[in-house]
C-alpha cells in the first residue's frame, strides 16, 4: 500500500509491543486495514486480543511501536473512534439506566462542562431504535437479558458515532436471534463507510461475519481479506506453534521492566 | 432504663424547639448540621459508587495532622489555612495508599488501614505535644462542636464555611456531572473520550478533604464517615438513576438532621451522633421496604411467585386426576 | 444546648487531659523517666507493659488471617461496633463489670459482622459501602448510649478510655481478659492452622474437603471481637485496626509463608507494644495508643524500604546492578562487533579507544568508565600504552553469548512469528541481556540450530561448545 495512490488506512499499527500491561504481552504487531472493513480480531484465549484493542486505543503504554487512526496519531482523532466494552467491565448495578448509557456515547462530541442537550437525545433515542431497545429506555441496566445489555452498549457505540469501533467480545453471553441482529448492524455499519474492529472467538462463524482478520496470538500471524487468510494452515498457526519460549521470554522481560519501572517512578 | 430514657414530652420536644424564642437556636443548629450532612453525603455517592467508601473513612482520620500542622503554623483553626492543610494530608494520604498498593505487595485496603491509623496517630500525638500551643482538642477531633453555632453571636463563620462548602459541591457536581459518571462508570470510556479519569480521582479526593475537615468541626471525625456513607446508601437502595439518588441523599440529610435533632434534645445526647442513628434508622427503613430492592417487596413477591406456583401444582394434578378417573 | 455542650467536654476531654498516664507515674527528665521504666518498679508499668505486648502478640496473630484474606478493614468496623454494646454492657449492672462489658461488646461485634454481611446478600452494596455504614452507624449509637450513661451515676471513668485508650487505666483483670484471649487465639488459631490456611486460601475448596469455612470465619470474627474489646482499653476505639493490620502487613513484606508470617507478626506486635508503651512513658500526658501505632508504623516503613525481596531499597538496587551490567555487556557487545568487522580475530584483536568512542556514540569520559568498569569485573585487559582494549576469555564468552542471544531471537521472531526482519532489532536490544540458560537451549532447539540470523551474519557459537578457544 503505497502512501500517495491510496487514502490513509483506517487504522495502521506499526511495529505495536506492549510489555508493560499484565499478561499477555504482544510483540512486534504490525499491520493496517483499509477503511470501510468488518474486521475480526481472532486467537486461542490469553493470545491478547483484548490487549491489542486497548493499546490501538491509546489505553495502555507502549513499550515499542505507534498507531494511527486516518493518517493521524489517534489522540488528535479521538472522536473519530467508538469503543464497545467487554461485559465483565461493567458494574450493572450503577445506578444508571439505558437513555443514560447511550447519551454517554455523545460526552466525546459535548465541551467541557456543557450537558448532553435535546439534540443528543434525539440521536440517543434514535441509535435505541436501530437496536430495538427504545421500549426499554428506562430501565436500569441490570434488568436487562445479556442480549440486551450488549445491545444497549452497541447503541452508545452508535451514538458515538465514530468512523473506527473497537468491539470487545460484542456477541459473548448473547442469544442467537441477538447475534444476527448485532452483526447485521454491523455490516450496516461497514456499508456506510465505517471500519469496525470485532473480538470474535467463535471460529465456525467467522467467514460469515468478517471480511477481514487478524490473526493473533501474542504476535501477528496474519492479517488479510478472510478469503486469504482464513486457510487451515493459517488457523494451526495461529492456535498451536512455538509459544513456550514467547511466554517465557515476556514472563523474563516483564519482570525486568517492573523494574525498570520502579526506577522511573 | 427509665433513668435513662427520659419521658418523652410532644411539647417540650416537638414544638417547643420551633416557638419564637428558640426558633434562633434551632435553625441555626439545623441549618449546620444539614450542610454538614448534605455536603458529605454528597461526596459520599460518589466515593460508593467508585468503591472507595474506606478512603473516606481514611481520609476523615488522616486530615488531623494536616490540620494540626497548618493550625501551628498560621495560629487559627479556622479559614483558609486549615482547608489547605487539610488537602494536603488528603492529598498525602491518597498518595501513600497508592504507593504502598504499587510497590509492595500489600492490597489496597491494609494500604488504607496502615496510612489512616499511622497518620491519625501522628496527629493524637501532635495534638497532645502542642496543646498549649493550640486551640485544638481531643473532644473537637471526636465529637465536634456542632453546638457552638448556637451560642455564636451574629452569622457563626463556621456556618457560613458549612454552607458554601455544600454550595460548592452541589456546584461542582453540576458542571463535572458527565465526567464524574463517566469516569465511575466505565474508566476505559471515559478515558477513551479524552476524559482525565486521574485528575477527576484527585480532584475527587481533594474535595473530600475540603468536605471532610469541614465537617470535622462540628462533628468529629468518626461521625464524618457515617456522614458520608448512610445517605448515599439509603439512596442507591430507593433509585436507579444517579440524580435521583443525589437529591434523595440530600433529603436524607436533611430528614435525618431533623429527627436527629429532636431525638437528641429528647435524650440530652450528643447531637451529631443522635442524628446518625436518625440515618441509621432510615437506612434500615430503607433496606427494610425499598420498592425495587426492599427486604419485605422481595419476599412477598417471593412468596406469591411460590404460592402461584403451589396453586398451578395443585390445578394440574386436579386435572390429570379428573381425566384419569374419566 | 449548654448542657449539651458541656456533656460533650466532658465526655471526651478526660483522655487527654486527666486520665492515669503511664508517664504519670514519676517526674523528672526523660532519662529518669527511662530508667525508672526499664526498673519496672511500678506495677502500673508492669501491666501496662504486659498488657500492651500481649495485645501486639494476639493483634499480630488475628492481624495475619485479616490481611491475606484481603479483610483488613474488618478490624476498624468491630472495633466502631462494640462501642454500643460496651455502653449496653455497662447499662446491665450499672457498673463497669469488665465481663459485662466484654459480653457486650463481643455481642456487638458480631452483629455488626452479620449485619455486614447481610447487607452484602441482600442488597448491591458492595462491602466497602456496608462496612462504612456499620462502622459510623453502630459507633453514632453507641456515642449516643454513652451520652446517656454520662447523666447516671456511679463509677464509669472506664467507659471514656475507650475512646483514645489509656494503657496506664488497664487494671489487672484487663490484663487478665488480655491473657485470656491471647491465650486462646494462640490455642484455636495453633491446633487449627492448617484448616485455617485452607479457609483463607480458597474457601469453596475448603468446603468441598469438609471444613466449614463459614463457621471458621465466625470463629474468626469472634476471636476478632474478642481481642478488639481487649484493646480498646490500651488503645483506644481508632487505633484498634492499626495494632491488627500493621504488624502483619510488615511481616507480609518479609516471607512467603503463612507460619512464618503469622510468627513474624505476633513478634512485630510485640516489640510494637512495648516500645509504645515505653515511649508515652517518657513525658507526662502522652497517651499510649498512639505511640504504639507510630512505633508499629516505623517498623512497616522500615519493612517497605529494606525487606529483601519486596524492599523498595533492594529493588531499586537490584535495577541499578542491571542497568550496570546492560552497559557492561553492551560495551562487550561493541568491542565484539567491532573485531568483528575487522575480522580479527576476537581472542588476540584489540580495540581502539576512539573506535569505541565512535561504535558506542557516547563520549570518550564515559567510554573510559565503560572500559574501566569492564577491567574492575575482569571482562577485558588493562588498556594498553595506545589505550587499546583487549578482551579476557570471561569477556569473550560472555560478547559472543549477548550476541549469539541477540541473533538468535531475531532469528526466532523472524522465523516463528513473521516479524519483518527490519523490527527485530529492538527487541532483541533488550532481550539479549535477559534470556536466561534453559530459554537459548530451547531457541535453539526450536531453530534446529542456526548458524546464521535474518540479516545473514554469523551466529556465534557458545564458548563451550567451539572448545573454549573463541571463534
Amino acid at each position: 500500500m503505497s502512501e500517495t495512490s491510496q487514502p490513509s488506512p483506517a487504522l495502521e499499527v506499526h511495529d505495536l509491543t506492549v510489555a508493560y500491561h499484565k499478561k499477555p504481552v504482544l510483540w512486534g504487531v504490525d499491520f493496517e486495514i483499509p477503511a470501510g472493513k468488518l474486521v475480526g480480531i481472532i486467537g486461542p484465549n490469553g493470545a491478547g486480543k483484548s490487549t491489542l484493542i486497548k493499546a490501538a486505543m491509546g489505553l495502555l503504554p507502549l513499550s515499542s511501536g505507534w498507531v494511527e487512526a486516518f493518517g493521524r496519531p489517534l489522540k488528535e482523532v479521538r472522536d473519530r473512534v467508538g469503543y464497545v466494552p467487554q461485559r465483565e467491565e461493567i458494574d450493572w448495578d450503577f445506578p444508571v439506566n439505558v437513555m443514560d448509557v447511550v447519551l454517554m456515547g455523545r460526552y466525546g462530541k459535548l465541551g467541557w462542562l456543557k450537558r448532553p442537550g435535546k439534540a443528543d437525545r434525539e440521536i440517543a433515542r434514535a441509535c435505541l431504535e436501530k437496536v430495538r431497545m427504545l421500549p426499554f429506555a428506562d430501565r436500569q441496566i441490570a434488568n436487562l437479558s445479556g442480549g440486551q445489555q450488549q445491545r444497549v452498549f452497541l447503541a452508545r457505540a452508535l451514538a458515538q458515532e465514530s468512523d473506527l469501533y473497537f468491539m470487545d467480545e460484542p456477541f459473548a453471553g448473547v442469544d442467537a436471534a441477538t447475534e444476527d441482529a448485532i452483526i447485521a448492524l454491523l455490516r450496516e455499519l461497514c456499508s456506510q463507510g465505517k471500519t469496525l474492529f470485532v473480538v470474535h472467538h467463535d471460529l465456525a462463524s467467522v467467514p460469515d461475519y468478517f471480511d477481514w482478520l487478524v490473526l493473533l496470538n501474542l504476535r501477528l500471524v496474519a492479517s488479510g481479506p478472510t478469503s486469504e487468510v482464513f486457510t487451515p494452515e493459517m488457523l494451526a498457526k495461529t492456535y498451536g506453534g512455538q509459544l513456550t519460549v514467547m511466554t517465557e521470554v515476556a514472563e523474563v522481560l516483564r519482570r525486568n521492566e517492573a523494574l525498570a519501572r520502579e526506577e522511573s517512578h | 432504663m427509665s433513668e435513662i430514657i427520659p419521658p418523652f414530652h410532644w411539647h417540650l420536644f416537638l414544638t417547643e424547639p420551633w416557638s419564637a424564642w428558640y426558633l434562633d437556636t434551632t435553625l441555626r443548629v439545623i441549618a449546620m448540621a444539614f450542610c454538614v450532612s448534605a455536603s458529605c453525603g454528597l461526596v459520599g455517592v460518589y466515593l460508593i459508587l467508585r468503591r472507595l467508601a474506606l478512603v473516606g473513612d481514611a481520609i476523615s482520620h488522616s486530615v488531623l495532622p494536616g490540620i494540626v500542622l497548618a493550625a501551628l503554623v498560621a495560629h487559627t483553626l479556622t479559614g483558609p489555612a486549615i482547608i489547605i492543610g487539610a488537602i494536603v494530608a488528603g492529598f498525602v494520604t491518597t498518595v501513600l495508599i497508592e504507593s504502598i498498593d504499587h510497590h509492595s505487595r500489600v492490597k489496597t485496603d491494609a494500604a488504607i488501614g496502615i496510612v489512616f491509623s499511622a497518620l491519625f496517630a501522628l496527629g493524637v500525638v501532635m495534638v497532645t505535644m502542642f496543646a498549649g500551643d493550640l486551640h485544638i482538642d481531643a473532644d473537637c477531633v471526636l465529637f465536634g462542636n456542632l453546638a457552638e453555632v448556637a451560642t455564636q453571636p451574629g452569622m457563626p463563620p463556621a456556618l457560613i464555611q458549612a454552607g458554601s462548602v455544600l454550595l460548592a459541591t452541589i456546584l461542582l457536581i453540576g458542571f463535572f456531572f458527565k465526567d464524574l459518571l463517566v469516569s465511575a462508570f466505565d474508566p476505559t470510556l471515559a478515558r477513551s473520550l479524552g476524559i482525565r479519569a486521574r485528575w477527576i480521582h484527585y480532584g475527587l479526593m481533594a474535595w473530600l478533604s475540603v468536605t471532610v475537615v469541614s465537617a470535622f468541626e462540628a462533628v468529629g471525625s468518626i461521625i464524618v464517615v457515617a456522614m458520608l456513607i448512610i445517605p448515599g446508601a439509603t439512596a442507591l437502595l430507593l433509585t436507579d438513576r444517579l440524580w435521583k439518588a443525589l437529591v434523595l441523599t440530600v433529603i436524607h440529610a436533611a430528614a435525618s438532621t431533623v429527627i436527629g435533632y429532636h431525638v437528641g434534645l429528647w435524650l440530652d445526647s450528643n447531637l451529631p451522633a443522635a442524628m446518625v442513628v436518625a440515618g441509621l434508622g432510615l437506612f434500615v427503613i430503607a433496606w427494610l421496604f425499598s420498592p425495587s430492592q426492599g427486604l419485605l417487596p422481595r419476599a412477598i413477591g417471593r412468596q406469591r411467585l411460590r404460592d402461584r406456583l403451589e396453586r398451578e401444582k395443585v390445578e394440574a394434578r386436579e386435572t390429570t386426576e379428573k381425566a384419569e378417573s374419566r | 444546648m449548654a448542657g449539651l455542650l458541656l456533656l460533650g467536654m466532658l465526655m471526651a476531654f478526660p483522655t487527654l487531659a486527666q486520665a492515669a498516664r503511664i508517664g504519670e507515674v514519676s517526674e523528672g527528665n526523660v532519662l529518669d523517666r527511662a530508667i525508672r521504666f526499664f526498673s519496672f518498679r511500678d506495677p502500673t508499668v508492669r501491666i501496662a507493659v504486659a498488657g500492651c505486648v500481649l495485645l501486639g502478640l494476639c493483634c499480630g496473630l488475628l492481624g495475619t488471617f485479616i490481611v491475606v484474606r484481603q479483610f483488613a478493614l474488618v478490624g476498624d468496623m468491630l472495633a466502631h461496633a462494640v462501642l454500643p454494646g460496651i455502653a449496653l454492657g455497662y447499662l446491665w449492672t450499672l457498673s463497669k463489670q469488665p465481663l459485662h462489658l466484654f459480653l457486650g461488646a463481643v455481642g456487638a461485634g458480631i452483629i455488626g459482622a452479620i449485619v455486614v454481611s447481610l447487607i452484602r446478600q441482600t442488597t448491591r452494596l458492595k462491602r466497602d459501602t456496608a462496612l462504612g455504614i456499620v462502622l459510623g452507624g453502630f459507633y453514632g449509637f453507641g456515642i449516643l448510649l454513652i451520652t446517656l450513661i454520662q447523666k447516671l451515676p456511679g463509677d464509669k471513668s472506664g467507659l471514656k478510655s475507650f475512646l483514645f485508650g489509656s494503657a496506664a487505666a488497664l487494671s489487672e483483670t484487663d490484663l487478665g481478659l488480655i491473657a485470656v484471649v491471647s491465650l486462646v487465639s494462640l490455642l484455636i488459631l495453633g491446633l487449627l492452622f492448617p484448616q485455617f490456611r485452607i479457609a483463607s486460601f480458597d474457601p469453596t475448596f475448603a468446603t468441598s474437603v469438609g471444613i466449614p469455612s463459614q463457621a471458621m470465619h465466625y470463629l474468626l470474627m469472634l476471636l476478632l471481637a474478642w481481642a478488639v474489646v481487649s484493646a480498646l482499653q490500651a488503645v483506644g476505639v481508632v487505633l484498634v485496626s492499626a495494632l491488627l493490620v500493621i504488624p502483619a502487613a510488615t511481616a507480609y513484606l518479609l516471607t512467603d509463608r503463612l507460619h512464618r508470617m503469622a510468627g513474624l507478626s505476633m513478634l512485630f506486635g510485640m516489640i510494637a507494644g512495648a516500645a509504645g508503651a515505653f515511649l508515652s512513658a517518657l513525658q507526662t500526658g502522652l497517651p499510649t495508643g498512639p505511640f504504639v501505632v507510630l512505633s508499629a508504623s516505623a517498623l512497616f516503613v522500615g519493612a517497605f524500604l529494606f525487606a529483601p525481596n519486596h524492599g523498595v531499597v533492594p529493588r531499586w538496587s537490584r535495577q541499578r546492578h542491571q542497568s550496570r551490567k546492560i552497559r557492561r555487556e553492551n560495551t562487550l557487545k561493541a568491542i565484539f562487533h567491532l573485531l568483528e568487522n575487522e575480522g580479527s580475530d576476537v581472542a588476540e584483536g584489540k580495540v581502539s579507544h576512539q573506535a569505541l568512542v565512535d561504535q558506542r556514540r557516547r563520549s570518550p569520559l564515559l567510554v573510559d568508565g565503560e572500559i574501566a568498569a569492564l577491567v574492575r569485573h575482569g571482562l577485558a585487559e588493562s588498556p594498553d600504552e595506545q589505550g587499546r582494549v583487549t578482551l579476557t576469555e570471561a569477556g569473550r564468552a560472555r560478547a559472543m553469548e549477548i550476541v549469539r542471544n541477540h541473533r538468535l531471537w531475531e532469528l526466532f521472531l523472524t522465523n516463528a512469528a513473521n516479524i519483518a526482519p527490519d523490527h527485530v532489532h529492538d527487541d532483541a536490544e533488550k532481550i539479549e541481556h535477559i534470556l536466561g540458560e534453559d530459554i537459548v537451549r530451547e531457541l535453539e532447539r526450536s531453530l534446529d540450530q542456526p548458524t546464521e540470523d535474518p540479516h545473514g551474519r554469523v551466529i556465534p557459537l557458545a564458548m563451550e561448545e567451539s572448545g573454549g578457544s573463541g571463534i
